[in-house]
């Protein structure tokens, strides 16, 4: 008798201990053969740049010179010498390393999309760039400061990338592997030119982009750059003079990139409450409501009340995507928005519920456009793209999701409409309720800005990538904090914004 | 024993057994057996609430959830399978909400939590100068029985992951019905599944799996029969240390992946009815006297038991 409970006992260990998991924190793929190669892309458009031969580097030394023959020999030494963990992190950065320093980035957001608590007093503080350590850190990570930093760290990689193709095709200096037999590559990279270095453009230009959008990372981004470089030469595929070249275009492009984020009116965003104030001020006089945060303490402030001022990628007058107004408070047609979102509140169900949460990317997540970028990542790798059309996938995904929030904010600050938490008595929400008006819908926007891009771009999958905005966008009418408006009218309103990236990518020559 | 003073050792034995799964989900830690044949029931109420908390190790309060509070209803059964073999199951019904007005406007959940299942072995009892010792070795299972979301703190009815906890008890009672009793529990927690395919914890996860980090408790208790045995009282103190996990970040919501560490200290009295064979009632007070990323939990409770032989 005793036997069988101790039998018992531990068969019933055995089978829950066998049950540890191990969690993704990247995603995991193998480098692959690029699917083409693309060697016109050095006479892509950019979007910064006028051409790619804007950045200038210095023509590469003669395969046959002293240096070059040097390099090859430090190359093989490094790669004879390479330790267990060099492996590891050529393997983890692969040759599209794009993909890479776009998941930092995603990272790095979450970290810091955290909001600001109430002081003691009942006041709040803000994250202040001029002294980042805070507390609050700098920055607050909002959508709204996510999209721009995806939206400029995947602009400087694309255009430093049109740069170095024009380059590399120009001087056509073959692979260290292609020179010298013995080196056994371990990238399967059949981008043959190599001078100057891609994934050195990439590793400076990420590096020097996302340093200035989270300074307190100075430190975790240097050493993140440090050992992508390095596994460039591990990797067998360039040797150092590719690789200082590659750093030589990235620095160009991220200082022309920083040069436009330090003026493009995001400083301004922020307003203080005299401006915030009289924007409610002036939509209650033109339509008779106002947005009220209804936090405890009250948030004096909005979020980013003039973001819808930031100067747009690919639209000239942010009025031109402006939606119609929205029904008025107490109208017939605003009422039945009330019943419906009040059924939505008495029938949680496991579908709706699973739909509010999954697109949900609230506080401390990646934000819906990191969603969007997940999202590019599985596709592109998918696909096996290379790093250059990575980039320009990533770089119209993000500048139509940023022009989107632009014109999301502008609508949100002009018509300043209530969220349901405060017309409608006692309501309660199972998603957060954010701090800025709510039409029209943020996620909406987002979602279908970058939805029609990856159609754009991955035109078989069009219904899905669209399927799912809709999902984002009525996940907020079933998380309890919008109005169904706010998400139809958005998600039109995503759909005209993108659509001016997309007329510029169908151009820059590489379709 | 006489048979009443095995029926308040079966309202004993099932008390502790659900107090401690509603703040943590642990396992029988008294030092009580039931019989052979023996069953004891329990119906608990307790309500919990708390308006402050600890960040890490910063103790806050947040208008945003204001007061949270947390009902909850529990049907418990204890069964003699063999003198030194007692089964338990039991199957919390909770429900939470926030006070008003509170910043926030989250609406609360309910439903059932975990189904538990334990097993309780004496492998000691014997005379020790004028008292008796004895000690015990549990184990429990626990396994969410509803689709509860976890990932919605710090409403979620639970942590939404199956539990193993392996418990040694050990107890010394003199012979004028003092008693002493110290535990030490290893519990094993495993993953909860949440309805999003990225989080944040120390560094990005993608996935929807969250490790609920497992953890080590360790109570002392010190109780007293009262009454010619009709009353018992205890205070206790007990305390739980995660092995693993976050910090909560600043004014941000909890999640399953938490560090979670607590002191608590409690008071329980419970009294049996002589008109009536094999009812009883049970009355418990307890709070968190300091903790990390743990809420300042005060909670009351009563329930009502009754003790009856399953079969002949």
């Amino acid at each position: 008798m005793k036997n069988i409970k101790i039998y018992s006992l531990v068969s019933l260990l055995l089978i829950l201990f066998s049950c540890e998991k191990d969690l993704p924190i990247y995603f995991e793929f193998q480098g692959y053969e690029f699917a083409s190669t693309d060697p016109n892309g050095g006479s892509w458009t950019p979007i910064l740049i006028s051409e790619g031969s804007d950045i200038s580097i210095p023509a590469p030394e003669e395969v046959t010179s002293d240096t070059y023959v040097q390099e090859l020999e430090d190359l093989k030494f490094a790669m004879a010498h390479s330790a267990e963990e060099d492996d590891k992190a050529v393997a983890y950065w692969t040759q599209n390393p794009i993909i890479r320093w776009n998941e930092i980035a995603l990272e790095l957001i979450a970290k810091y999309n955290i909001i600001p608590g109430p002081n003691p007093d009942g006041t709040y503080p803000s994250p202040d760039p001029a002294s980042p350590i805070g507390p609050p850190a700098f920055p607050f990570a909002h959508p709204p400061y996510a999209v721009r930093a995806l939206a400029y760290l995947s602009v400087a990689q694309f255009d430093g990338l049109i740069s170095a193709w024009h380059y590399k095709y120009q001087y056509n200096r073959a692979a260290p592997f292609i020179q010298d037999e013995s080196i056994r590559p371990i990238y399967r990279d059949n981008i043959t030119p190599s001078y100057p270095s891609d994934g050195a453009v990439i590793a400076r230009a990420s590096r020097e982009i996302l340093t200035a959008m989270f300074p307190l990372e100075a430190n975790y981004l240097a050493e993140q750059e440090a050992e992508h470089l390095r596994c460039l030469i591990l990797s067998g595929v360039n040797v150092q003079s590719d690789v200082d070249a590659g750093v030589m275009i990235g620095d160009a492009i991220a200082e022309v990139a920083l040069t436009r984020a330090a003026n493009d009116g995001m400083k301004n965003a922020q307003a203080p409450k005299s401006v915030s104030d009289s924007l409610a001020a002036a939509a209650l006089d033109r339509f008779g409501w106002q947005w009220i945060n209804q936090e405890i303490p009250q948030r004096p402030v909005g979020l980013t009340p003039l973001y819808g001022k930031v100067k747009m990628w690919s639209i000239e007058n942010v009025e031109d995507t402006r939606p119609i107004a929205p029904p008025a408070i107490g109208s017939s047609e605003y009422e039945a928005d009330v019943r419906t979102l009040k059924e939505y509140e008495k029938n949680v169900t496991n579908e709706t519920r699973r739909i509010a949460n999954f697109w949900q990317d609230g506080l401390g997540t990646y934000t819906p456009p990191g969603h969007w970028n997940e999202i590019a990542i599985r596709y592109i790798t998918r696909d096996r793209m290379n790093p250059l059309r990575s980039a320009r996938t990533f770089a119209y995904l993000n500048i139509a999701m940023m022009d989107g929030g632009i014109s999301c904010w502008d609508a949100k600050y002009y018509y300043h409409y209530p969220r349901p938490i405060q017309t409608i008595e006692g309501f309660t929400t199972i998603a957060g309720t954010p701090n800025f008006p709510a039409y029209t819908s943020g996620h909406s926007v987002f979602s279908a800005a970058g939805a029609e891009v990856l159609s754009y771009i991955f035109p078989a999958d069009a219904s899905t990538f669209r399927g799912w905005a809709e999902e984002a966008a009525i996940s907020r009418v079933y998380g309890g904090i919008h109005w169904t408006f706010d998400a139809t009218v958005g998600t039109a309103q995503g759909i005209d914004v993108a659509s001016y990236t997309i007329a510029i990518a169908q151009n820059d020559g590489a379709d | 024993m006489t048979k009443r003073n095995i029926y308040l050792s079966a309202v004993t034995a099932i008390f502790i057994f659900f107090i401690d799964h509603h703040l943590s989900a642990q396992t029988p830690s008294d030092a009580i057996m039931m019989k052979a044949k023996q069953a004891c029931v329990l119906l608990d109420y307790n309500f919990s609430s708390f308006d402050h908390y600890w960040e890490g190790e910063f103790k806050r309060d947040n208008q945003t959830i204001g007061t949270v509070r947390r009902h909850s209803w529990m049907p418990m059964m204890a069964i003699g399978i063999f003198n030194d073999l007692n089964l338990f199951v039991g199957l919390p019904h909770i429900s939470t909400s926030s006070s008003n007005p509170n910043g926030g406007k989250f609406a609360g959940v309910s439903g059932f939590q975990d189904l538990t299942l334990a097993l309780k072995y004496r492998w000691l009892d014997k005379g020790l100068g004028k008292g008796r010792v004895s000690s015990f070795a549990t184990v429990g299972f626990s396994t969410p029985i509803s689709n509860y979301l976890s990932d919605y703190m710090p409403y979620s009815l639970g942590f939404g992951a199956p539990e193993l906890s392996y418990r040694a008890i050990v107890q010394y009672e003199a012979n004028k019905g003092l008693y002493v009793r110290a535990a030490g529990t290893y519990v094993w927690k495993g993953y909860t599944e949440a309805e999003r395919e990225y989080y944040y914890n120390n560094g990005s996860y993608f996935t929807a799996w969250m490790d609920v980090p497992s953890a080590i408790t360790a109570e002392l208790v010190l109780g007293q029969w009262l009454l010619d045995r009709a009353l018992q009282v205890e205070i206790s103190y007990w305390s739980q240390t995660s092995l693993s996990g976050d910090d909560i970040r600043a004014y941000n919501a909890p999640q399953p992946t938490n560090q979670v560490n607590m002191h608590r200290v409690g008071l329980f009295a419970h009294y049996f009815f002589q008109p009536v064979p094999g009812l009883g009632i049970v009355a418990y007070h307890n709070r968190v006297i300091h903790g990390r990323n743990a809420p300042e939990f005060n909670t009351i409770g009563a329930g009502v038991t009754y003790f009856f032989n399953y079969r002949k």
